[in-house]
């Protein structure tokens, strides 16, 4: 027999470098593959996103900028757009690069298949928020069309993706754009947040873990060059404006009733009663779901029956029948004493 | 006509096209919602209900003792202990019964019969010896707890009892990324894994629902705590004093099940946070009111839903191993046989895990069932060191009356506490039973989470063996 110190030293190796090439996600097998997908076609496709992206803005774009979107070198950079004239999908003009209607059917494709794709993680999986827009930014080369009007059929053509932008239709269709910056609300009106821009990811992923979404209605309080004050669902929030320009609002002429006095279910106290006002627009499809398979409808008197020895989660009584409901959940039902 | 017709219908596309972005993302779930507003309000003006006030009290009083911090935990560990007493004490009688009448009877009448016809000694050896007995071993050790265990689980879950678990155990399940009835598909594999996974349909959240699978292997079945309890009685009982031998070597098994508990709990956790990071997951736990469990109800689906599946699909498994397991040991490429090749190959890799060749190969081979394995182990040592006085031949499986024997067999195989320790990790951690690993790919309809499923447990078995092993030398 070996030395078992020499085995137990040896048998340690081995096992942190098969978890350094496994690991599932970080692994180096993984990170392999994640290069292996990086080809033309993507560096293509990811051009024409960002040429659309600055069209819709009323940027220009300009071979330095599509360097910078795709982080590769200038001269790379100039390639790719050489490339994409030759296929005529792009015109240069003054250093200017500019869409062609050709290259602008294309770039919507691949901003359908995005949307979608982010629209079936949100829905149909429990990715998380911070993760859809990265794994649909991976996912989008992969599908063709056929098979995202498939996916479309399948999850009943969604209008709209889980921030709030429009999804173009098959034919590439889009609605008229409305809706303004959050920066440029007028104090005292009521908007619905319309869109959240989920670039760059670190301003995306602050705004999501503040709760904010998109349908949630605010009150605006007050805006100044420093910061922006609002009302939403009862709370007060600050927003710098460099946070606040990520979010597109419209204005709302009849607000939904204001839920003034609401309260979350989960703040109901052992034994008390109380009746649903609605369910979070955070609460999304099968969660969303279950609670309404439930009957936890608006007007549905709920009562907070049985607490276990832990505070999650609690059993309520709905429409006579015992369900226990974890806080993760109450969170999202709105009621009123 | 024609013209004033086409016009006509474009506007109205045009106007649909302007009204789906107008109706905006949240329409399908308005419309869902006024759905159940409507009924809602229908069934109130139509339906009448009796009242129900005083069984109602009742319920709610029991709720409050069952899932109180006082009674709750208490009341769960009595009633599950009680359970799988019963379990264990009821099934020893009719355990023996059966193994006498297949085994001891069955068998040696079988092979009269196929003497007095003639039959060649390979045809008998491999059909009786090999098929029959292993169906025969699968079926005595196997039926009787099952047949015990699943009805007295299902009278607790019509009465109500077993929602009330989940309940008390969601908090520490949800923490693990899991469902609090995870707890009860747990608690079923504890019988059967393949009841246990089988069990998981009760989980309608599908992340959740995959880990119940995956994770299910951890609780140790019913075939593996024979092979705990004898393991432990020879090695661990035999480590101590006398006096100690019982509470030490009952320690042991009840620890070696703790440890299956805790491990699903971090293989929860892990899964959860890793590979089943992206699958959807809700949650949701009806708790019904209480009623008197319907007895001959429950034992009529139990008996014919769960435990004669069960059976049935086992003993689909056990038939070609009893087959492979003849066959190895007796055909012999110039005098030696293939089993004793394999023993004699993999002796080094088993001594690197604590364990040896005859253990590898019996788990290879016994792969359809938990329940052999001890009895193969036995054959093969016995097998490989030519001990002609004890057994029933080659390839033939049996099994000691006599503790003390079953000891000596496995001292002469080399055996030491080590062996004994690890050979009790291992029986825990390692691969699900193939009657399981066919059932979660019925379940899950996927063969990236049956091999998951398969290999998972099996890698970290041999991870954990070999830490043992290694620093147990060491030390």
């Amino acid at each position: 027999m070996n030395n078992p110190l020499e085995t137990l030293i040896i048998g340690t190796i081995i096992l942190f470098v098969l978890c350094v090439l496994f690991w599932p996600g970080k692994g180096i097998l993984a990170n392999w593959k994640k290069l292996q997908k990086q080809s033309l076609k993507i560096l293509i496709e990811d051009a024409l996103k960002h040429l659309y992206d600055f069209e819709d803005k009323n940027i220009s774009s300009t071979l330095h900028s599509l360097s910078g979107y795709l982080s590769i070198s200038g001269d790379e950079a100039a390639k790719i757009a050489q490339k994409l004239k030759d296929i005529s999908l792009i015109d240069i003009h003054n250093e200017k690069l500019l869409l062609t209607p050709d290259g602008r059917t294309y770039a919507l494709k691949i901003i359908r298949v995005h949307r979608l794709w982010e629209s079936y993680l949100a829905d149909e999986t429990g990715v998380k928020e911070k993760d859809w827009h990265l794994r649909a930014e991976e996912k989008e080369h992969y599908i063709d069309q056929e098979e995202a009007n498939i996916l479309a059929a399948r999850m009943g053509n969604p209008a709209y993706d889980p921030h709030g932008d429009p999804i173009p239709t098959a034919s590439g269709d889009l609605p008229v754009k409305k809706g303004k910056h959050l920066t440029e609300a007028a104090v005292g009106k009521v908007y619905k947040i319309v869109h959240i821009e989920d670039e760059p990811i670190a301003i995306y992923s602050q705004i999501v873990a503040m709760g904010l979404y998109p349908g949630m209605q605010l009150k605006i309080v007050e805006v100044t060059k420093e910061k922006i004050k609002f009302v939403a669902e009862g709370e007060e929030c600050v927003l710098s404006p460099l946070i606040a320009t990520n979010l597109t609002v419209a204005q709302i002429i009849i607000p939904e009733k204001i839920k003034k006095d609401f309260k979350t279910l989960s703040s109901l106290k052992i034994g008390e009663e109380g009746e649903v006002v609605g369910i979070s627009r955070a609460c999304r499809k099968q969660q969303r779901r279950r609670l309404l398979d439930f009957g936890i409808v608006p007007g549905t008197k709920i009562i907070s029956e049985l607490q276990g020895f832990s505070k999650d989660p609690i059993a309520y009584k709905i429409r006579g029948t015992l369900i226990a409901l974890r806080k993760q959940q109450t969170d999202y039902i709105y009621i009123k004493k | 006509m024609e013209n004033i017709n086409n016009t006509y219908r474009e506007s109205i596309i045009s106007e649909a096209t302007t009204l789906r972005w107008e109706v905006g993302e949240n329409f399908h779930d308005s419309l869902m919602e006024s759905i159940y507003k409507n009924a809602s309000e229908i069934a109130a003006h139509s339906v009448t209900k009796k009242n129900k006030q005083q069984n109602h009290t009742f319920d709610q009083k029991l709720d409050k003792i069952i899932t109180s911090r006082m009674f709750g935990f208490p009341a769960m560990f009595i009633v599950l202990a009680v359970v799988f007493w019963v379990t264990i004490i009821g099934s020893n009688a009719p355990s023996a019964m059966l193994a006498s009448v297949l085994i001891d009877k069955i068998h040696p009448w079988l092979k009269e019969i196929a003497a007095a016809i003639s039959t060649p000694l390979w045809i008998s050896g491999l059909l009786i010896d090999g098929a029959y007995l292993g169906m025969a071993w699968v079926v005595s050790v196997m039926l009787p707890p099952m047949a015990i265990f699943f009805p007295l689980f299902t009278l607790l879950e019509d009465f109500g009892y077993l929602p009330r678990v989940s309940f008390n155990m969601d908090s520490l399940f949800r923490k693990a990324g899991a469902h609090g009835k995870q707890a009860l598909t747990m608690s079923m594999g504890f019988g059967c894994n393949v009841a246990g996974v089988i069990a998981t349909r009760v989980i309608d959240s599908p992340r959740e629902r995959l880990i119940a699978i995956i994770t299910n292997n951890f609780a140790l079945c019913n075939g593996r705590w024979p092979t705990q309890i004898l393991i432990a009685t020879i090695f661990i009982g035999g480590a101590v004093p006398g006096y100690l031998a019982g509470i030490a070597s009952a320690g042991a098994v009840v620890g070696v099940a703790l440890l299956g508990v805790v491990l699903s709990l971090v293989v929860s956790w892990g899964l959860s946070r890793t590979v089943l990071k992206g699958e959807a997951s809700t949650f949701s736990l009806e708790l019904p009111p209480y009623r008197p469990p319907r007895i001959l109800r429950t034992l009529y689906t139990s008996l014919i839903d769960r435990t004669a599946i069960v059976l049935w699909r086992a003993v689909i498994f056990a038939v070609p191993a009893g087959l492979v397991i003849w066959l190895v040991s007796n055909i012999t490429i110039e005098g030696i046989s293939l089993a004793e090749y394999f023993i004699n190959w993999s002796n080094p890799f088993g001594l690197l895990f604590g364990l040896n060749g005859v253990i590898l190969l019996a788990y290879i081979i016994a792969i359809p069932a938990n329940e052999i394995v001890i009895p193969t182990i036995l054959m093969l040592t016995v097998l490989t060191l030519g001990m002609n006085s004890v057994g029933a031949g080659d390839g033939v499986m049996f099994e000691l009356e006599s503790v003390n024997a079953t000891a000596d067999i496995f001292k002469a195989g080399g055996w030491t506490l080590l062996t004994g320790i690890n050979l009790m990790l291992f029986s825990l951690i390692h691969n699900p039973c193939s009657t399981t690993i066919y059932t979660i790919y019925k379940e899950t309809r996927s063969l990236k989470w049956t091999t998951v499923s398969a290999l998972l447990p099996v890698v970290m078995g041999f991870i954990i063996t070999f830490f043992v092993a290694q620093i147990w030398r060491l030390i």
